[in-house]
């Protein structure tokens, strides 16, 4: 067990090195000279000189790259072209409310994607099991801000059901603010899960397919166990492994999804950042997102592993 | 909009009683969606290589804007008075030309380091910590930066796209590819002294090919949405349309909530070229492997 979870941790903090170097490496090798955008106008070879030894350009690569991952390590991410503030400030103010969003998407997709898949899979051919297969197909076809679009115009604007922007309504306190802060999530969240649910009831309900015809199912229902507690208890338990997994690598995806819904909605995550920082061409505010957007995905990734591990008791052992 | 209740029929028994050399002969096209989306796949690439030669550029700014269809403008006008239908045909030349290059770009890499892994034990660490490496970094975000620091025209989408969506290919490529590399006539192969890039190419590439044609369509699909969205998030190229940028030109002018056939038609013609490539990939790998028919 031990074993597995030293593994697994190593596995993240590559992955989180991998990302960064790609990103350092990016930078340098790609045509583009960060102090030519920092400033619009001209600048003179002077100015440039005083920037480039500013940002340690001046020295050599590898030195650069020691450098880097030292500042990373203490959390430093440079300083945004256009705001002139940390970026690391910048994107901690924002970060919160892209882990709300994809936070409660996953949980949400989990909370109706098991008792859909195994529905589908428990009354196979049925009105669920043809839905989730539709749906399953369908879903992958689907463009995040088509969807956004859709629920924006219908459910927020025609409709009046919903806010359009913004994550809260800064004047309400206490229980109205709670009250708000899910009004305002309800549409990007529901964009997402839409998203999200129907490969993943799919899956589950291939996995529940396959498990329901395990010998170890017959056996417990020749036991005289209900049926309810052969399905939820005993195939529930070793159909959802692999789905858990699965949802775990469909993080990087979910992240992307919930980069693309927070642009319609102009919720104020990390996604709507990268969205303003495109249009500012604010590098180093961009590079920044990806590494800390990534460091997420991987720890969440890892949490859903030492979870799985927690579950299964063949890894557990 | 038809083609929906299509993958339904996929898996029917119906399809299972098949006869073999039916399948084998004319097997794809046996299913409705097998023809409906090969179909749609086709007026799509009619669109992209003649729409341009008959329909304007939408350059030029009108003075009717933010119509609503009508006979004039068939998909409305947006708030320069440009006309959408004009703006979706030049799009579909655009996210065609990026969805297959890209993914024949992913294609090449991808089942290139699958096939490796599986036939080359030592490389198969390496292969496999790179693929789970970047499957699970957020690829959106990261295509995103690289575009930027690029500079972004259709080139660098097809590279940037192409470069990063090998992951999923390799993953399925190598499952697949060391099946077939346990197989005796492997072995056979190596005894009569075939050496690894001929056991590789000759032996082992034309077993999984089929598996290879379903991955083309799949990743076009998933290029086509990642040119999208790229898109839409303002990484395309600036001189010339892609369906993600007339809705980020809506998103832009706020005519969201007010102009619904600027965002409603770009994001049918998305759903309807993914759906068609996904199916017709789904399609064609029941219509090669009766295993797949019983899930």
């Amino acid at each position: 067990m031990l074993r597995y979870a030293a593994s697994r941790l190593f596995r993240a903090i590559l992955t989180i090195w991998i990302a960064v170097t790609v990103t350092f490496f990016l930078l340098r090798l790609l045509p583009a000279d960060p102090t030519l955008l920092v400033v619009e106008g001209d600048m003179t070879p002077e100015m440039q000189d005083a920037l480039r030894s500013q940002y340690g350009l001046d020295k050599p690569i590898l030195q650069q790259y020691v450098l880097y991952l030292g500042q990373l390590v203490q959390g430093n991410l440079g300083v945004s072209f256009r705001q002139l503030i940390p970026v690391s400030d910048l994107l901690l103010n924002r970060l919160p409310w892209t882990l709300l969003l994809a936070g409660s998407a996953f949980v949400l997709t989990l909370l109706i994607g098991i008792p859909l898949g195994v529905k589908a899979a428990v009354g196979r051919g049925g009105m669920v099991d043809r839905a989730v297969q539709f749906f399953g197909i369908t879903s992958n076809a689907l463009f995040i801000p088509s969807v956004a679009i859709l629920l924006l115009v219908v459910f927020g604007s025609n409709l009046g059901w919903f806010p359009i922007g913004q994550a809260i309504d800064p004047d309400t306190r206490g229980l109205a603010a709670y009250g708000s802060l899910l009004h305002h999530l309800a549409l990007p969240l529901f964009s997402l899960v839409l998203v999200q649910l129907g490969p993943y009831a799919l899956t589950l309900r291939t996995n529940m397919v396959e498990v329901l015809g395990e010998d170890y199912i017959t056996s417990a229902r020749s036991r005289g166990l209900t049926h309810r507690r052969v399905v939820w208890r005993h195939a529930l338990r070793n159909a959802v492994l692999p789905a858990l997994m699965l949802m775990g690598l469909q993080l990087g995806t979910l992240i992307g999804g919930a980069v693309l819904t927070e642009t319609v909605f102009a919720y104020p995550g990390v996604g709507r950042l990268i969205f303003e920082s495109v249009q500012q061409l604010d590098f180093p505010v961009l590079q920044g997102a990806f590494v800390i957007l990534a460091v997420t995905v991987v720890l969440a990734n890892l949490l859903t592993d030492l979870l799985s591990m927690v579950l299964n008791p063949r890894i557990r052992t | 909009m038809s083609t929906e209740p299509q993958p339904l029929k996929v898996d029917t028994p119906a399809a299972a009683l098949t006869s073999a050399r039916r399948r084998r002969s004319g097997g794809f096209f046996s299913a409705p969606s097998g023809w409906l989306s090969v179909g749609v796949l086709g007026l799509f690439a009619v669109v992209a290589i003649f729409g341009p030669m008959v329909v304007d550029s939408p350059s030029g700014l009108g003075t009717d804007i933010l119509q609503s269809p009508s006979g004039a403008h068939w998909f409305g006008t947006d708030d320069l008075g440009q006309d959408v239908f004009a703006q979706v045909v030049w799009g579909t030349r655009i996210s065609l030309l990026v969805g297959a290059v890209a993914s024949l770009i992913a294609i090449c890499i991808g089942t290139l380091l699958g096939l490796a892994a599986a036939y080359v034990k030592r490389l198969d660490p390496v292969v496999t910590t790179a693929t789970d490496v970047m499957l699970s970094l957020p690829m959106l975000p990261l295509m995103i930066l690289v575009t930027a620091l690029a500079g972004p025209s259709v080139l660098t989408l097809i590279t940037v796209i192409g470069l990063l969506s090998w992951p999923e290919v390799t993953r399925m490529i190598r499952a697949n590819g060391l099946v077939v590399a346990a197989m005796p006539y492997i072995d056979g192969a190596r005894v009569l002294g075939a050496g690894a890039t001929r056991i590789i190419s000759r032996e082992i590439l034309p077993a999984v090919m089929p598996l290879v044609v379903v991955n083309v369509l799949l990743t076009a699909a998933r290029a086509v949405i990642a040119e999208a969205g790229l898109s839409f998030l303002g990484m395309g190229d600036p001189s010339s349309w892609s369906w993600g940028r007339i809705l980020l030109n809506a998103q832009r002018s706020g005519t969201i909530a007010s102009a619904w056939w600027q965002t409603l038609f770009p994001s049918l013609a998305i759903l309807l070229l993914v759906l068609a490539a996904t199916i017709a990939g789904i399609r064609y790998n029941d219509s090669r492997d009766p295993r797949t028919r019983g899930v």
